[in-house]
């Protein structure tokens, strides 16, 4: 059993208040609540704090300036410190020890901050903010979230408590507390619409899927206990408790591993547990950033990240490297299908649903690689071997933190084409009613119910009616698809190139090599026809003419993400991939920031390694320019007459219609293919999964049920008669009259007298 | 024991290792003083001068006040309750209390201590709570607060109460069987009164015949083996009665000797089958009455047990029992047995908690019968020792913990009783919508004597298994850390005890969710509608025991601590 006393427990100013990170959305959660069950449809509730709007807004501003400093004081003081800790013991309870006296048992919460923490609680705090303020622009704009917005706030601040929580606790088992609250959150809001019976079902299908991951995690934790005798990360990551356990019973700790990656298979919703992210869409759109952004796919992401000291320990060299094949390979596989799946969407958000699973794919391949490294090289004695673990586990860490700004990005990008498209269709709707008789002819397709303000026929040619949302779905487009010097470029290629390093070491990881090269390609075509789609060409009707610019709440955290995306260079320059991943590379202190980007274009552009050099250009290729021009030469085109984009968009416009133009090829007889129908049908994964639930799962359970009644019930039934009926009886021996309660006392002395006597 | 103060009665020391008794003392002589004061004067024989005789008469307005004894008692037992708290707060000193001819008469130490602060506290609960609440014409006559105020008994009502925690904390004290009799007399014959209180009803004074009556019996048994004892050694000292059983117990007079003490202790903790006047009593007892029947005269009756049966026929050796163990097992399964059984299918309120209260004796039996199993003193019988330390340390625990549940309990059924009965399930019916707060209470005080986390019942009774197990595993655990093979057979049969319990608790979970089920999801008795009676003081004191509960059940290690010691200091101080 461990001891408790490995962890360097360093006091600092702001760590102290740290758990006001976590706790003060708590709180804001149940005042939300509170208040808004109490001043529900009050004018000023409603006008002047939005429904509980700018009561989450400043609880969030506060978390995220917490954050920072908590992360500012950590990389200041990151040399020479692993982490900072700090435990408040919440609730002790004394029980009977081992030895002769009680022992207390304490359930503490803890703080523990190391690099994984402190990106991801940037990312988390960042995000969550901006989407509190598009939030605002979005959810109160709208007639049909009118007296109920409070819910929805109180319900986003829980789930940002949830993931800053989960980011920040000390322990495995509170990672799992704040990971089923988050789980919760996403129930609820998913279901925000309960009324409409689609949401309702994809809640319930969210929840049960990731609940499906969630019993492998808790197995998995159950299992880590019972080797380390506690699930705090002090304990569990301490060398000498990793040691001992390696010792005796690696293959056990590799399963336990494993199962908490099914856990995080399910949350970050990677093949095969994947069927609800897109059904999630269900939800509002600041919902959908929330989950695809900031949250709840990245805890999948911790977690794994979180593994990590085991796969880099000494002692388990070699020993939990098919584990790190099998995360890298449900990576590559859910990278290439989910890219082929968006291929055929036709739903602005569920492209970008698609988008996010093949992404954080990419980041599972990335970490899986990067930790069969850890664990196959000897990177504690050997400084090359050092270097490249460092670099290919920053390497993925720098994707999520790239991919999580790009797709909130695009996320509240998307958000706001569908309000103003839905804004268009409800001003054009009306002017139909009242109209000369011509909105006869649209009042079939427009009709307020079959009307889609998701689908992307419904768009087209948006681009000079909203140039700030133009602009940043562009920006995060092409961070998702890695175009040079953009944002997701300095990751992704990082991510591919280790692949290759991997497989060259081992063939297993040409799978999972190929399938990110080729997924490269894949992002490239489906991001650029969303885009395209969406903003170029004529407006595929007359809804789309008539779209407008959008509110200031929406527009701003959309212009803070398109900066963060653009100097995704300036992070990668400071060295985010060596200091996100190890603190033995400080922040800042080895190159300048000059130097830095010149390292970073040098190694990514001219590397050294020919085999690097060509796979770069290859990955550059296939993702810049096969993908991209695919789809041009299918969804491009001009704006229309007299319609004028930014300057910086116009000659992509102009180069989709040249290439358009010269390239164009009917792709009919592909989209009607026996491939194109089974990738619009989710290659019918969901069909053979409720084939499975109705024939397999629920013919048990009827089963089961029918056993409940009759067998289980009954018998509970049956033992509950006879013991009232055995009461009756006990119950009559007090009769009532002190005559026989004497002769009872009679009797039991002269039992009590047989008794010692018998024994004595 | 080398730091054991001896002080002789009256003599330096004598007042402050006594005085939560002196305190008592004192608050008697004014309840019976107090109230009498009046204008009246007495005339010197032969002429016309009156002299101001200050008793009788006229009396001053606020000795005339009926509340008045209820606060002189509340707070004569609350300050005793607080002395208790304070000296524990500064530190134990052991003091014994010997007589002029050396006899050791009192012996004050953590175990004593632990019991006073149980008895006191749930009498200054019960006193306090049954402040303005005295039904004058039986229980559930409806009767306006006016009427409640000028009862004349007030003042009896609290000298019995008074005398009652003088006779327990005498009992707690004892060293010696005569005064340990005496204590116990004292509380009895206070309790039985108490229980006949309510003379205008019909109920209330057959109760407290019929407890009387069997009562009396079970003294005279105990008094009869206590005389058995005496005759066989020569002396009524604990001290000299241990040491002669330790030489030659196993000879028929003390053996039938004991046999008879567990007869008159047996009936205070209404161990089965001498708890059948129990029922009748709490069911005819107004309900802060049942209460202290339900906690402190069990704690009583726990108290004379241990003292009888770990101290004077203490296990003799490391390998042997207790020869009471059969027997005392045989009790705690019966009993804890049959009074889940007989709860069940109880409509009565009070006569399920009655029950219930007969099954924790059970329970408590079982832990006391689990102690019995080893010779609990550690320089002997090693790890078993230590875990009889344990199981010891559960059962004061869960004795202290039981005043804040089944006291609380039964003080929501005063509030109900002051308004027209609690007699039947039905009259709990919709208290949720009447008075919620006082509903969650009872929800609480519920779930905590059916054992729920994080409530104080949950702790205690998971203390108490704990350390039954851990005795009926006894020195075997050494051997299966070491890799030994594990049967079951090989444990101490205790354990089954354990297991009884664990299936009685299962089963009392029924009867006291009904009570639940019934307050939250049934209307309220026709007639019954709205709040209930007004009154602070009852609920004040239902909250001082959620409280306690709630904080015991998270964080009760002080507490813990405190019995560990007190258990301790009954094994070591000796």
């Amino acid at each position: 059993m461990a001891s408790k006393e490995s962890a360097p427990l360093v006091h600092s100013e702001w760590l102290q208040f740290a758990p006001l990170i976590i706790l003060l959305p708590m709180i804001a959660f149940a005042v939300i609540l509170f208040l808004g069950r109490v001043f529900n449809g009050h004018p000023f509730w409603k006008k002047n704090l939005k429904e509980g709007g700018l009561i989450a807004l400043p609880v969030m501003a506060a978390s995220l300036i917490l954050s920072l400093l908590l992360i500012s004081e950590f990389l200041k003081g990151n040399s020479g410190v692993d982490q900072i800790f700090e435990q408040i013991a919440w609730v002790n309870t004394g029980v009977w020890g081992g030895g002769s006296n009680i022992e207390s048992v304490s359930l503490g919460f803890g703080i523990y901050v190391d690099h994984v923490t402190v990106m991801l609680l940037f990312v988390a705090s960042f995000l969550c903010l901006l989407i509190n303020i598009f939030s605002i622009g979005y959810m109160n704009t709208d007639p049909i979230n009118d007296n109920r917005n409070h819910r929805f706030y109180a319900e986003f601040v829980l789930f940002c408590s949830g993931m800053l929580g989960m980011v920040l606790a000390d322990s495995f088992l509170w990672l799992f507390i704040f990971w089923e609250i988050m789980g919760l959150c996403s129930y609820l809001l998913i279901g925000f619409y309960y009324e409409r019976p689609s949401a309702a079902s994809a809640a319930k299908k969210a929840f049960l899927t990731t609940r499906i991951g969630d019993v492998f995690l808790m197995i998995g934790l159950v299992m880590l206990w019972d080797l380390f005798g506690s699930l705090d990360y002090a304990v569990v990551f301490a060398t000498e408790n990793i040691d001992a356990v390696a010792a005796n019973s690696a293959g056990t700790l590799q399963w336990a591993l494993g199962l908490m990656f099914i856990g995080a298979v399910g949350k970050s919703a990677q093949f095969p547990l994947h069927v609800w992210l897109p059904d999630a869409m269900e939800g509002p759109t600041p919902v959908s950033a929330l989950i695809h952004a900031a949250t709840m796919v990245n805890a999948g992401l911790y977690l794994v990240a979180r593994m990590f000291p085991f796969f880099g320990a000494e002692s388990l060299h070699g020993d939990l490297d098919d584990l790190a094949f099998i995360i890298a390979a449900i990576g590559g596989i859910t990278a290439v299908m989910a890219a082929a799946i968006a291929f055929v969407q036709m739903d602005l958000k569920k492209v970008l649903a698609y988008s996010t699973m093949s992404q954080l794919a990419y980041i599972f391949t990335g970490l899986g690689c990067a930790m069969y490294l850890a664990n196959t090289l000897d990177w504690h004695h050997d400084d090359d071997a050092h270097y490249i673990v460092i670099v290919a586990f920053g390497a993925a860490l720098f994707h999520l933190f790239n991919h999580a700004m790009a797709k909130g990005m695009l996320f509240m990008a998307s958000g706001s084409v569908i309000h103003e498209v839905h804004h268009a269709h409800h001003h054009l709707h009306h002017h139909d009613d009242h109209g000369d008789g011509h909105g006869d002819e649209h009042h079939d397709d427009h009709d307020d119910e079959h009307f889609d303000a998701q689908s992307m026929e419904n768009m087209g040619g948006l681009a000079s009616k909203m140039p700030i949302t133009a602009t940043a779905m562009l920006v995060g487009s092409a961070s998702i698809m890695g175009l040079p010097l953009i944002g997701g470029f300095w990751s992704k290629e990082g991510i591919i190139a280790n692949a290759w390093r991997v497989a060259q070491d081992d063939p297993r990881f040409l799978l999972p090599a190929m399938c990110v090269l080729l997924g490269a390609a894949m992002t490239g075509f489906y991001m650029s026809r969303m885009w395209f789609k969406t903003f170029a060409g004529k407006p595929n009707n007359e809804v789309a003419a008539h779209v407008g610019p959008t509110n200031t709440w929406i527009k701003t955290p959309l212009f803070i993400l398109t900066f963060v995306t653009l100097s995704s260079i300036i992070f990668a320059g400071m060295g985010f991939t060596h200091w996100a991943s190890d603190t033995e590379y400080s922040f800042l202190s080895e190159k300048n920031l000059l130097e830095g980007i010149l390292y970073e274009m040098k190694h990514a552009f001219a590397n050294s390694d020919p085999f690097f050099f060509i796979l770069t250009y290859i990955a550059i290729f296939m993702g810049a320019i096969i993908g991209p021009g695919l789809a041009m030469a299918l969804y491009g085109g001009k704006l229309a007459e007299g319609e004028e984009a930014k300057p910086w968009m116009r000659p992509i416009i102009a180069l989709s219609a040249w290439v358009n133009k010269r390239f164009h090829f009917d792709n009919t007889a592909i989209r009607e293919s026996t491939l194109a129908t089974a990738l619009e049908n989710r290659l019918y994964i969901d069909e053979y999964y409720d084939k499975a639930m109705i024939n397999i799962v629920a013919g048990f359970s009827n089963k089961v049920a029918e056993t409940d009644a009759e067998v289980i019930d009954g018998t509970v039934k049956a033992i509950e008669s006879g013991s009232q009926s055995l009461s009756t009886i006990v119950r009559s021996m007090t009769t009532g009259s002190a005559r026989d309660y004497i002769l009872m006392i009679a009797v039991g002395t002269l039992a009590i007298f047989l008794l010692i006597w018998g024994v004595a | 024991m080398s730091n054991i103060t001896t002080v002789e009665a009256f003599g330096d020391g004598f007042i402050s290792a006594l005085f939560p008794e002196l305190m008592l003392f004192a608050g008697l002589l004014l309840l019976i003083i107090v109230p009498n004061l009046g204008k009246g004067t007495f005339r010197i024989p032969g002429t016309q001068i009156r002299l101001p005789w200050l008793l009788g008469g006229t009396r001053f307005k606020f000795t005339s006040d009926p509340r008045l004894p209820a606060w002189i008692a509340s707070v004569t037992l609350g300050g005793a309750f607080l002395n208790v708290i304070y000296v524990f707060s500064q530190g134990l000193e052991r003091v014994v209390i010997v007589s002029e001819s050396g006899k050791e008469l009192l012996l004050v130490n953590g175990f004593s201590r632990v019991f006073e602060m149980i008895f006191f506290g749930a009498l200054a609960l019960a006193a306090f709570s049954s402040m303005n609440r005295l039904q004058v014409k039986g229980i559930g006559s409806r009767v306006s607060e006016h009427e409640l105020y000028n009862n004349r008994r007030q003042a009896d009502f609290y000298i019995l109460m008074v005398t009652c925690a003088l006779g327990m904390s005498v009992v707690a004290l004892a060293q010696d069987l005569f005064v340990l009799f005496i204590g116990l007399e004292l509380a009895s014959f206070s309790t039985y009164v108490l229980v006949a209180f309510l003379k205008e009803s019909k109920v209330g004074v057959e109760s407290g015949m019929k407890y009387f009556i069997v009562g009396s019996v079970a003294s005279g048994v105990g008094l009869y083996g206590l005389s058995m004892l005496y005759l066989w050694a020569g002396s009524l000292q604990f001290s000299v009665l241990s040491a002669a059983f330790a030489e030659s117990g196993t000879t028929a007079l003390p053996l039938i000797g004991i046999g008879f003490v567990l007869v008159g202790f047996g009936f205070k903790v209404s161990a089965a089958p001498f708890h059948f006047a129990a029922p009748d009593a709490y069911a005819g007892a107004i309900s802060p009455v049942a209460g202290v029947l339900a906690t402190a005269s069990k704690a009583m009756g726990m108290l004379g047990l241990v003292r009888m049966l770990l101290i004077v026929a203490a296990p003799e050796s490391s390998e042997g029992s207790a020869v009471w163990l059969a027997c005392l097992g045989a009790m705690a399964a019966i009993t804890m047995t049959w009074g889940n059984l007989a709860a069940l299918g109880s409509d009565n309120p009070k006569r399920m908690l009655a029950y219930s209260s007969v099954a924790h004796a059970g329970y408590m039996l079982a832990a006391l019968t689990a102690v019995g199993a080893w010779n609990w003193d550690a320089t002997i019988s090693g790890d078993a020792g230590a875990a009889a330390v344990a199981v010891m340390t559960a059962l004061l625990f869960h004795l202290v913990v039981l005043v804040a549940f089944k006291l609380g309990a039964f003080l929501v059924l005063s509030v109900l009783e002051s308004e027209g009965g609690a007699s039947r399930l039905s009259s709990l019916g919709g208290l949720a919508k009447r008075e919620p707060l006082l509903a969650v209470a009872m929800f609480i005080f519920m779930i905590s004597l059916a054992g729920v986390p994080p409530m104080a019942g949950f702790l205690s009774k998971l203390l108490v298994i704990m350390g039954i197990v851990r005795i009926a595993v006894g020195d075997m655990g050494a051997e299966i850390a070491d890799g030994g093979v594990f049967v079951l057979a090989d444990m101490h049969w205790v354990w089954w005890l354990a297991f009884l319990m664990v299936i009685n608790s299962a089963i009392s979970v029924f009867y006291y969710l009904r009570v639940v089920v019934v307050m939250f999801f049934d209307e309220p008795e026709e007639g019954r509608e709205g709040p209930l009676p007004s009154g602070w003081q009852v609920r004040l004191a239902i909250l001082a025991c959620v409280l306690t509960t709630v904080f015991v059940g998270l964080a009760g290690d002080s507490l813990i601590r405190i019995c560990e010691m007190a258990a301790q200091s009954l094994n070591y101080g000796w």
